[in-house]
């Protein structure tokens, strides 16, 4: 990088705007309070037992009893609905596995990558084939095409139920108001607390696992399918009605058609979110990867950590597939005249012939329903696939880390140390000891100071929500995990995303790597760093850190390169230095994105503390994680109130004076 | 444009029959669950369900292996979590659970209660949890053979983690356990840090276990990982006539001196659907027969979790080696 030679002073335009630093000081100021009213009152405040109201937990408890009799006792009307929604779902993805079994594995791998080769071209095509090998090659044919029949079952479901939700919100500006605090609450609200109800209702098995699934999943449906309804130009819509059309054919001939990229984005995202659900729903019977991973984490983890792997090829080769897709059918940008049209069809036609005699001569050649572990010829037996080694691998690289000889364990140890003695421990006991009322006044403080008024109001309903449900002291001790891992990744987040800014291969090499931190299911995650940072807190906030920064890196990557070059070239032209135009012009025009940053990077953390809770991070992560371990529903569903309130307070004191912006939530 | 409306015909009547046969095959190995015939000589398919550690893959894996020798079972096999299988085995989705570490709520609810489980009795193993160290610090400090050697030399304990305290390294948050109740109860300085699920709290032990670092954590047996590393265990206070109210599970909370004596024994359950009881089926006998032993379990368990053996190689050689033991639950 350019050493600055210049030493001429900044100029003016490049200096933050004095509002912001009136705010920066400020905001340190509420922070010092709060250490001055720490070291005042260490540990002599803690939430008044008279505040709270401790019969929350057993009254839900008592609910739980009550649906679990009901379901027992006889058959009603509204369980009657219910089963017949079960079975609708459990007859999908039995048929659907069926019909892959059915297709054979040769037939499987022939249909998924032609169809793609046919309307995603031939870079997804091979993805997709280079996947359905992977799985092949690791063992874990079966369990990839039980978990791609869940998937498919749970996206359409999805996608029927959340794009017309979608449609709705985004014509109607009350009822998309209406409607976000709950689809919120549904990402929101770890999948632990709400799996036994589900499950009482509901039953285990696939059934189950994708109404677990779809919890998740709707939402981003109808996110996007309402923002791409809203970023149809008012223009079109008012000249279609102007040409006499009646509302469904403004809908159905310009609205949708015009979101339509949107749509299919909706659709990939849903895919998305749906996968990351797959591994809680090998807890209630959902077979597939999900279930290598939860069984594999206690009994063999270098296999749980090769279904994660299996799971993230999967949402590798889905992504690419379902993009590349959208953008080769995009009318828009084929025009098609009769003959091409003609020819594409013959094109159609002739994939699925070909699909067709694929599958039928692989049946007619004996050709197994599932990838065989084993080919045998005359002679000898051959290994199918390679799963015994690579578990070997896994197992020395494993047996490695936790070495203490080993040169990794001489870098792992003294950090995760050092993040907890220096880092964790001192602003856990910061927000943990200091008096209550201090904690909650500073809050509101700090949110009225960075947001405005309204967004104080609510982070301070919100805390004391979860001081009257009993739960302040476990969620001031997440509320601190989740401070350092945001930190922490807003920082590399910062420094990383301003390097990819700079530096277009940087950006090219870091994208897969970002890819993979993003689709890669949060359990799996964990497993790495039990072993590579086995004291307990450290794990669960490194996990944190992988899963919050690439948000982070993307939108500094996105605010530093949306600098209007104006203010760059007048600097350049004052003969400032690359850095200095970094730090005096770029950073604070980027200002607004790295504040969006560190808001949507606190969300994202916050969605790992239940995972982290079942590597040591305690807290309100153990408690919803014990809700569904030792049944202490009642203890989940407050625990996990208080994640949610938690969640809308970090994101109130940190959203800024930024308006609210339509399809929030995490990317 | 003719030739091409052909083709399409073509094209999707092969689509549409792909697709009856598919869903026509479906039928046909649709048996999930227990359908034994009314004779009750055939044994069908059951399934039974695999809890998420390595000693229920074990007895799991012995019991599948014996029935499709024996009876010619078709075995499927299951991973829900502990809980949710109550209302799995209450719908008759599951047959059995051959390892249940006494959910006496789950007990009330849907054995007593709904009837929809029915006790199968003891496996035969018995659950030991306990306070336990490395046998090289044992021998160095012979006084930790019990819980009052720990008092003063708290601070042996030290860790990152614990501050100026000695660190009590507790168990999976799911286990039954009172150990912050016990420290206080019986006046310790330790401070209970809990590591989260048990594969993280045995990396964090092992990990002092490998560097001849002092360590005092939450375990139990059987447990595989027994036979791989050398541990000793320090008494707590003992159950007596005094203190036989004296509770195991501190979930409730309350008052610490209601817990302040050793854990009892556990005897771990076999429980069967009410539907799979009442089938007739000749799997379900041979099941309510089974027993294994403490060594059994953690023989086989280490074969699958510490050697990495196929948990159906593992099972069939135990079988193999112990062919009287087996023989005897189908008599």
């Amino acid at each position: 990088m350019a050493v600055a030679s210049g030493r001429l002073r900044a100029p003016a335009f490049a200096a933050p705007t004095s509002r912001f630093r009136g705010r920066g000081a400020q905001a340190a100021g509420i922070v010092a309070l709060l250490i001055v009213g720490y070291l005042l009152w260490k540990k002599d405040y803690s939430w008044p037992s008279s505040l709270a109201w401790d019969q929350l937990p057993r009254k839900l408890d008592k609910a739980q009893d009550w649906l679990l009799e009901q379901r027992t006792a006889h058959s009603n009307p509204f369980f009657a609905v219910l089963d017949a929604f079960r079975a609708v779902c459990d007859w999908l993805v039995t048929a659907l596995l069926n019909a892959l079994e059915w297709f054979t594995w040769v037939g499987t791998l022939a249909a998924g990558t032609l169809i793609v080769l046919r309307y995603g071209g031939w870079r997804a095509a091979l993805t997709v084939f280079l996947a359905f090998v992977s799985f092949a090659v690791l063992g874990l044919w079966e369990e990839s095409i039980q978990t791609l029949a869940l998937m498919t079952a749970a996206v359409t479901i999805s996608i029927l139920i959340g794009v017309p939700i979608g449609v709705m919100a985004g014509r109607r500006e009350r009822f998309y108001r209406a409607i976000t605090p709950v689809l919120d609450a549904m990402q929101i609200v770890p999948a632990f607390a709400y799996l036994m109800p589900v499950v009482i209702v509901f039953s285990v098995g696939p059934a189950a696992a994708v109404i677990c699934t779809l919890i998740y999943s709707i939402p981003p449906a109808v996110r996007i399918t309402a923002l791409g309804i809203r970023g149809v130009t008012p223009e079109s819509v008012e000249a279609s009605q102007a040409l006499g059309a009646t509302p469904t054919q403004t809908l159905l001939k310009v609205q949708l058609p015009l979101a339509r990229r949107q749509l299919l984005l909706a659709l990939n995202q849903t895919i998305m979110f749906a996968l990351s659900l797959v591994v809680i729903a090998g807890l209630i019977g959902g077979r597939g990867l999900g279930d290598q991973v939860t069984s594999g984490l206690y009994s063999n983890p270098a296999l749980a950590i090769l279904a994660g792997i299996a799971i993230v090829i999967m949402a590798i080769a889905l992504d690419r597939a379902t993009a590349a897709i959208a953008d080769r059918t995009d009318p828009a940008r084929r025009q098609l005249t009769d003959e091409g049209r003609r020819r594409a069809r013959t094109i159609t036609l002739g994939t699925l012939g070909l699909i067709a005699v694929i599958v039928l001569a692989s049946r007619a050649l004996g050709a197994d329903a599932i990838y065989p572990d084993q080919f045998e010829t005359a002679s000898t037996v051959y290994d199918a696939n390679i799963q015994d080694t690579v578990l070997g691998w896994f197992n020395d690289a494993l047996d490695y880390v936790q070495d203490p000889a080993s040169f990794v364990f001489g870098i792992t140890e003294p950090v995760g140390n050092f993040i907890l003695e220096k880092m964790l421990q001192p602003v856990q006991n910061l927000l943990m000891d200091a008096p209550w009322f201090a904690v909650l006044a500073c809050s509101t403080a700090l949110a009225f100071v960075l947001s405005g008024l309204r967004p104080a109001i609510i982070a301070f309903l919100m805390l004391v929500l979860i001081g009257v449900m009993g739960v302040w002291e476990p969620s001031m001790d997440t509320a601190s995990q989740v401070l350092v891992a945001t930190a922490i990744a807003v920082v590399l987040g910062i420094v990383i995303g301003i390097w990819a800014a700079e530096s277009p291969r940087v950006e090219r090499v870091l994208r897969p790597i970002l890819d993979t931190l993003q689709t890669l299911p949060q359990l799996v995650y964990i497993i790495p760093f039990i072993y590579l940072m086995p004291v307990s807190l450290v794990a669960g906030v490194v996990a944190s850190v992988l899963y919050a920064i690439p948000v982070v890196i993307r939108l500094v990557t996105a605010g530093v390169r949306s600098v209007p070059p104006a203010p760059v070239e007048a600097a350049q032209a004052f003969g400032a230095s690359r850095m200095q135009v970094l730090t005096k012009v770029k950073v604070p025009l980027a200002r607004d994105s790295i504040m969006l940053g560190i808001n949507q990077g606190l969300i994202m953390v916050l969605a790992v503390v239940v995972i982290g809770g079942l590597v040591g991070s305690g807290a309100l992560g153990d408690q919803v994680a014990r809700g569904l371990q030792r049944n202490e529903f009642g203890e989940g569903v407050v625990a996990s109130v208080a994640i949610l309130a938690l969640g809308i307070a970090l994101d109130r004191v940190t959203q800024g004076r930024r308006k609210a912006n339509l399809g929030g939530g995490a990317a | 444009l003719r030739t091409h409306k052909k083709m399409w015909a073509v094209v999707a009547a092969l689509m549409l029959a792909l697709f009856v046969a598919a869903c026509g095959s479906s039928k046909d190995d649709d048996s999930g669950g227990s359908n034994q015939s009314a004779s009750g000589k055939d044994c069908g398919t059951l399934t039974l369900n695999e809890q998420a550690w390595a000693g229920s893959t074990a007895n799991t894996y012995i019991a599948k292996n014996a029935l499709e020798d024996k009876l010619g079972c078709q075995i499927e096999i299951t991973k829900i979590a502990e809980i949710p299988v109550y209302q799995a085995m209450a719908d008759g989705k599951v047959d059995a659970v051959l390892e249940d570490w006494q959910h006496t709520d789950e007990y009330a609810k849907y054995i007593d209660k709904a009837g929809t489980v029915v006790m199968g009795g003891p496996l035969g193993v018995e659950g030991h949890i306990g306070w336990f160290i490395p046998k090289y610090l044992m021998d160095q400090h012979p006084e930790f053979k019990t819980w009052e050697g720990l008092k003063g030399k708290e601070t042996l304990f030290k860790s990152p983690e614990s501050g100026s305290q000695g660190m009590f390294l507790g168990g999976d948050p799911s286990y039954v356990q009172k150990d912050k109740e016990l420290i206080k109860a019986l006046g310790l300085n330790f401070k209970f840090v809990t590591a989260g699920a048990e594969p993280a709290q045995v990396a964090r032990w092992s990990s002092l276990y490998k560097q001849k670092k002092p360590v005092l954590f939450y375990w139990y047996t059987p447990q595989y990982l027994n036979q791989e590393f050398d541990l000793a265990e320090v008494k707590l206070p003992p159950r007596t006539d005094a203190n036989k109210d004296c509770k195991d599970d501190a979930k409730e909370g309350g008052d610490p001196s209601q817990y302040k004596c050793e854990y009892d024994v556990t005897i771990i359950n076999k429980l069967f659907s009410k539907k799979f009881a009442d089938s007739g089926s000749p799997a379900y006998d041979a099941l309510k027969k089974m027993k294994l032993t403490n060594d059994d379990q953690e023989k086989v368990a280490k074969a699958i979790a510490g050697d990495h053996q196929d948990p159906d190689d593992a099972a069939k050689d135990w079988i193999k080696d112990n062919q009287s033991k087996v023989d005897a639950w189908f008599q």
